[in-house]
């Protein structure tokens, strides 16, 4: 608060100095003291943003660097962790069931929720409003509950399904029945995005589609779709950021069949087992910043390959 | 988030006490435990006595409460005076050298009420860590009422337990298993090991840097391969331990025996209750004929940290709170938290040999638990056994999943174990 304050005040005189004309130099004062009001408005953000992002990934940055072992204590390693985290088997085959898991979650879930999305803007009956609501429910559930309740549905033994001689928490179906959990909890909410995108599309182009002679469905693949292309990239964005942290849903799972969903499932997974079961928080930490470059360059490789259909460049 | 919030809550848990030492009123302790009605064993303690005022804090049962002590001790400040440790996580706690030598505080002059056993996973020599509370001998409990449907016999081996689960297949139509084996509990897995005589860690804190691994003896495999077999031949069950699949398979008569530990009758109790009156308990099948070998399944203590500022009167806390005297206590301990106590004069009053338990059709189950509890012998556990735990959690589970051998799976934890204790700076010998 101070600070920014007195910056203006030792600034205007080094900057008003004789050369300069009385009337330049009451802009410039105007201008620091704008200046001065914009720095005002951002500092609740980057005061919480410097206490509870920065400074904590500085923090988890330098544990990362440094090995403590039960014995010798805290030591520098400067990059031994992240060697051992490329190297560690367990990482990597985490990394590769997040990246399948995103290369099939992700299409699903956009087409199902660009497909809901299409189909509530094109009715306009009160059963749409109601479908909207219903789709956008799941979003609502915290995702610690909506897991436990698909924790009993996938039950061997009490489960509305058991019928079908599915063990849904098996090693080889357990990845689907996690993938349908957050399809049902994520879909409904990218549905509502794009929802959104469409209503605020004008009109009078699909009058002139129609006009022209285009059907609903050519209107809403040809049209539609095109013209809301950013908020899908966005969607699509967020999905992919999503499936590579996926770490709640396995871990609320976990405890009923650890042989499948074993603790290093996901890397995020892997990682958190790391620091708060065997107080590997150095070693946690590294894997957490090899996760972080992986979501980072997955992101970039999206945005740069869809850069001509989105609005965000 | 969730980090920032529990350090909010234990910065706020250390503003009281640090300058209740300076009043002339009782010596404020406080204590994490998680043993159900633990507030009538507090309120019973606060009454009787004028210098010592517990305050009571449950942090989670299990890891939940580990993780925040381990964090707050790192941290140098918000850990309790005293604290509720199971006994295989003593060692890693003692490790970091965060416990108090009750010793120093008079802790010897009450070894004489607990047996050697239990004494030893507390204590290494004169030097005391913890006082234990409580213990889990496991037993056998079984459905009566399905045994003699099914034409059972209660065995005494566990070779005639394999025969009693082959019957049972054949006459329930495969409906019922005769267990369940929970490879989602280390301690369970562990207690079993510890019957058979298997010893997969040797360790003194004593010589803290240095350990032994033997988690693919001869013995671990034997009780290992013969699982494997049971389960392979759709004989035992493996839905995890604690799931609602395991308590329906208990209340629904699909489970006809149930491997328990001391606490279990009154947590089967709690778990199915619709059964009541129709299980009953009896010895651990034995590998050898006519043998006596017993396993632990759990079993905690009080150990004192090394932030208490009034050492001597948290050790009076840690030794008499459930104490061999405390029979006020133990009367809440056993009756409403069905715990299986340590201290000698308490196990063997009538209150609880004798004591019928109306689920079990009026039998006194601890005449079976008690020489049970009485034969066990030492155990040692690793200063890492969150890992330990983990590896053989992970490594059954997958051979389960996988269908591959569980021995496989006990040289895959012997290997990542000593991987593990070596990148410790462990000498593993």
């Amino acid at each position: 608060m101070t600070e920014v304050r007195s910056a203006p005040a030792t600034a205007v005189p080094a900057v008003a100095g004789p050369p300069s004309g009385p009337a330049g130099g009451s802009r410039r004062r105007e201008r620091a003291k704008q200046g001065a009001v914009g720095w005002l408005f951002v500092l609740p953000f980057a005061v919480l943003l410097v206490a509870f992002l920065l400074l904590p990934m500085a923090y988890a940055l330098k544990l990362s660097l440094y090995r403590s072992t039960l014995i010798e204590g805290e030591v520098f390693a400067f990059l031994d962790n992240y060697k051992q985290a490329f190297e560690d088997p367990l990482v990597r085959q985490g990394v590769v069931r997040v990246l399948l898991f995103g290369l099939v979650q992700t299409p699903v879930m956009i087409g199902i929720a660009l497909l809901a999305a299409l189909l509530i803007d094109g009715a306009t009956s009160r059963f749409s409003r109601f479908f909207r609501l219903a789709a956008f429910v799941p979003y609502a559930v915290p995702v610690v509950i909506g897991t436990l309740m698909w924790g009993f549905l996938y039950s061997g033994s009490t489960g509305p399904f058991r019928g079908l001689g599915i063990d849904f928490l098996s090693s080889g179906v357990v990845l689907a029945s996690l993938g349908n959990i957050v399809t049902w909890q994520w879909a409904g909410y990218n549905m509502i995005v794009l929802y959104a995108a469409l209503q605020g599309l004008p009109k009078e182009v699909y009058e002139s589609a129609r006009l022209d002679g285009a059907t609903g469905t050519q209107i809403a693949l040809r049209i539609k779709t095109p013209m809301i292309s950013s908020a899908l990239v966005l969607a699509t964005l967020f999905t992919i950021m999503g499936t590579l942290q996926f770490f709640t849903e396995p871990l609320i799972l976990r405890p009923l069949n650890p042989g499948a969903i074993t603790e290093h499932y996901t890397p995020n997974l892997y990682a958190f087992h790391q620091a708060f079961s065997f107080q590997q928080y150095n070693y946690s930490a590294a894997i957490s910043f090899l996760l972080g470059a992986v979501v980072f360059v997955g992101s970039y490789i999206f945005l740069f390959a869809t850069r001509k259909r989105s609005a965000l460049r | 988030m969730v980090a920032a919030v529990s350090a909010l809550a234990l910065a706020a848990c250390s503003g009281g006490s640090s300058d209740a030492g300076a009043e002339d009123g009782p010596v404020t302790i406080k204590v994490w435990a998680w043993y159900p009605a633990f507030q009538g064993v507090v309120d019973d303690f606060n009454k009787t006595h004028t210098d010592i005022k517990i305050e009571w804090t449950n942090a989670g049962a299990g890891q939940d409460q580990y993780t925040k002590l381990q964090t707050a001790l790192k941290a140098g400040k918000g850990a309790p005076d005293v604290a509720m440790l199971e006994f295989q996580e003593i060692p890693t706690f003692q490790l970091t050298k965060h416990l108090v030598d009750l010793g120093k505080y008079g802790a010897n002059d009450v070894k004489s009420s607990y047996v050697d056993w239990a004494w030893k996973q507390v204590s290494t020599g004169d030097s005391v860590y913890a006082i234990p509370v409580d213990a889990g001998p496991m037993a056998m409990l079984y459905r009566e009422d399905l045994f003699k449907q099914y034409g059972l016999t209660v065995p005494k081996t566990w070779a005639d337990y394999r025969a009693q689960a082959e019957k049972l297949k054949t006459a329930s139509g495969g409906k019922s298993y005769i267990t369940d084996f929970g490879a989602n509990d280390g301690g369970f897995m562990t207690g079993l090991l510890w019957q058979a005589g298997a010893k997969p860690y040797t360790y003194d804190i004593a010589d803290p840097s240095s350990i032994g691994i033997a988690a693919n003896s001869a013995e671990a495999k034997n009780v290992f391969g013969y699982w494997d077999d049971l389960v392979k031949n759709g004989l035992s069950d493996t839905v995890a331990y604690g799931t609602t699949d395991f308590y329906n398979g208990l209340a629904t008569g699909k489970y006809v025996t149930y491997l328990a530990a001391g606490w279990g009758p009154g947590y089967l109790q709690s778990v199915a209750k619709t059964t009541s009156g129709k299980w009953r308990a009896a010895p651990l099948p034995q590998w050898t004929e006519g043998a006596d070998a017993q396993g632990d399944w759990g079993g905690s203590s009080f150990a004192v940290t090394d932030q208490t500022k009034h050492p001597e009167q948290a050790a009076k806390v840690a030794m008499e709170i459930f104490g061999a005297t405390n029979t006020d206590a133990w009367k809440i301990g056993i009756d409403e938290a069905y715990l299986f106590p340590t201290a000698t004069p308490i196990l063997e009053s009538d209150a609880f040999v004798k004591k019928e338990y109306e689920f079990f059709g009026g039998q006194k189950v601890n005449e079976v638990f008690v020489p049970a509890y009485n034969g066990i012998t030492e155990f040692a556990w690793s200063p890492f056994n969150s890992y330990n735990f983990n590896q053989l959690t992970t490594t059954v589970g997958q051979a389960i999943e996988q269908k591959t051998a569980w021995t496989q799976a006990l040289d895959t934890v012997q290997t990542n174990v000593s991987t593990y204790a070596t990148q410790q700076g462990f000498t593993v010998k």
